[in-house]
C-alpha cells in the first residue's frame, strides 16, 4: 500500500492507495502516530484509491480516532469505494466515524 | 444426473451422492474442486491469497463484490490463524481448498497449529460507540457476515474451517 501524506499546519491528509490489511496496517499506524507526535491535530484520510480494507485497517483508524479525540482533534474519512464503505458499515463504524463523499467535503468540514 | 431440484443449497446429503462414470448404480456427486493452494504462516502471503482468488474469480466468472467478500473473510481467518494458532516460531502451512457447485462455493482452510477455533469467540456487540467499541472479535464478526456458513472442527492434528457462500456471477 502507498501512503501519500500532506501536512498543512495542524492538518495531515493521508491518501491511501492499494490495500489496507494486517500486513500493511502497521506502517499506516506508524505514519499517523508520527504525524500526531509532530503536531498534527486533525486528520483527513482519502480513500479514493484504496481498493480493500480489513479489520486490521479499521483497528488502526479507530485507535487514531480515539487518540485524536483525546487531544480535541478531528478525523474525517472521504471518497470511499463501495466495498470499502461496506466494511465500515458491517462493522458498525459508520455510526461514529465521519464518512463524507469527497475530499472537498472533508477539507471543508475539518 | 441428479435432478436439479433434488439438491438444495448446502445440505450435506448432496455431497454423499456421487456419480461414477461407468456405474449408474452408485449415485454419488462430489463438488468439483476448483482451486487448491497453500499459504505460509506469514502476513506477506495475503498477496498470494489475493492473486489465487483473483484467478479463481476470472475462471468462475465470480462478481467483484462476491470476490471481495471471499478475500476479506479468508484474510481475516488467515490473519487470526497465524496470529494465535501456532505455539512455535516455525514455518507452517495453511491449506486452502475451494470447490464450487453452481453458485455455491465451499472453502476449507486447514492448518496444523494448536487446537484453535478462530470463530469460537462470541460475536462483537453492535452497534458500538467510539468509546465502547470492542475491537476483539471484529474480524470474526466480518467473517460471519460475509459467509453464509462457518464451521470449525478439529480433525486429528488439524484445525479445519469450512465456509460456504452462495456467490454472484458477473
Amino acid at each position: 500500500m502507498e501512503i501519500i501524506e500532506e501536512k498543512r499546519g495542524h492538518l495531515s491528509t493521508f491518501k491511501l492507495q492499494g490495500r489496507l490489511d494486517s500486513n500493511t496496517s502497521q506502517e499506516f499506524e506508524k505514519r499517523i502516530f508520527d504525524a500526531m507526535s509532530d503536531g498534527t491535530k486533525n486528520v483527513v484520510i482519502d480513500f479514493k484509491d484504496l481498493d480493500y480494507i480489513s479489520s486490521a485497517g479499521l483497528r488502526v483508524i479507530l485507535k487514531a480516532t480515539k487518540a485524536l479525540k483525546r487531544e480535541d482533534g478531528k478525523i474525517l474519512l472521504c471518497a470511499m469505494q463501495d466495498y470499502v464503505k461496506e466494511v465500515f458499515e458491517i462493522a458498525g463504524f459508520d455510526s461514529f466515524l465521519p464518512i463524507v463523499p469527497t475530499l472537498d467535503d472533508a477539507l471543508k468540514s475539518i | 444426473m441428479i435432478a436439479a431440484g433434488a439438491c438444495k443449497g448446502w445440505e450435506s446429503a448432496c455431497y454423499d451422492h456421487q456419480r461414477s462414470g461407468t456405474d449408474e448404480g452408485a449415485r454419488v456427486m462430489t463438488p468439483r474442486t476448483t482451486l487448491s493452494f497453500e499459504l505460509k504462516n506469514d502476513l506477506s502471503e495475503l498477496s498470494t491469497l489475493c492473486e489465487n482468488l483473483e484467478r479463481m474469480g476470472e475462471e468462475l466468472g465470480i462478481a467483484r463484490r462476491s470476490l471481495f467478500e471471499i478475500n476479506l473473510a479468508l484474510d481475516e481467518l488467515f490473519t487470526n490463524i497465524i496470529s494465535y494458532g501456532f505455539a512455535d516460531q516455525s514455518e507452517h502451512t495453511i491449506r486452502v481448498r475451494i470447490s464450487s457447485e453452481n453458485n455455491l462455493l465451499t472453502l476449507v482452510l486447514e492448518d496444523d497449529g494448536i487446537p484453535f477455533n478462530p470463530v469460537g469467540s462470541p460475536p462483537a456487540e453492535l452497534p458500538c460507540t467510539l468509546e465502547e467499541c470492542k475491537v476483539g472479535g471484529l474480524g470474526i464478526h466480518l467473517v460471519r457476515n460475509l459467509m453464509d456458513e462457518v464451521a470449525y472442527s478439529r480433525s486429528g492434528d488439524k484445525n479445519v474451517l469450512t465456509l460456504k457462500k452462495v456467490i454472484e456471477k458477473s
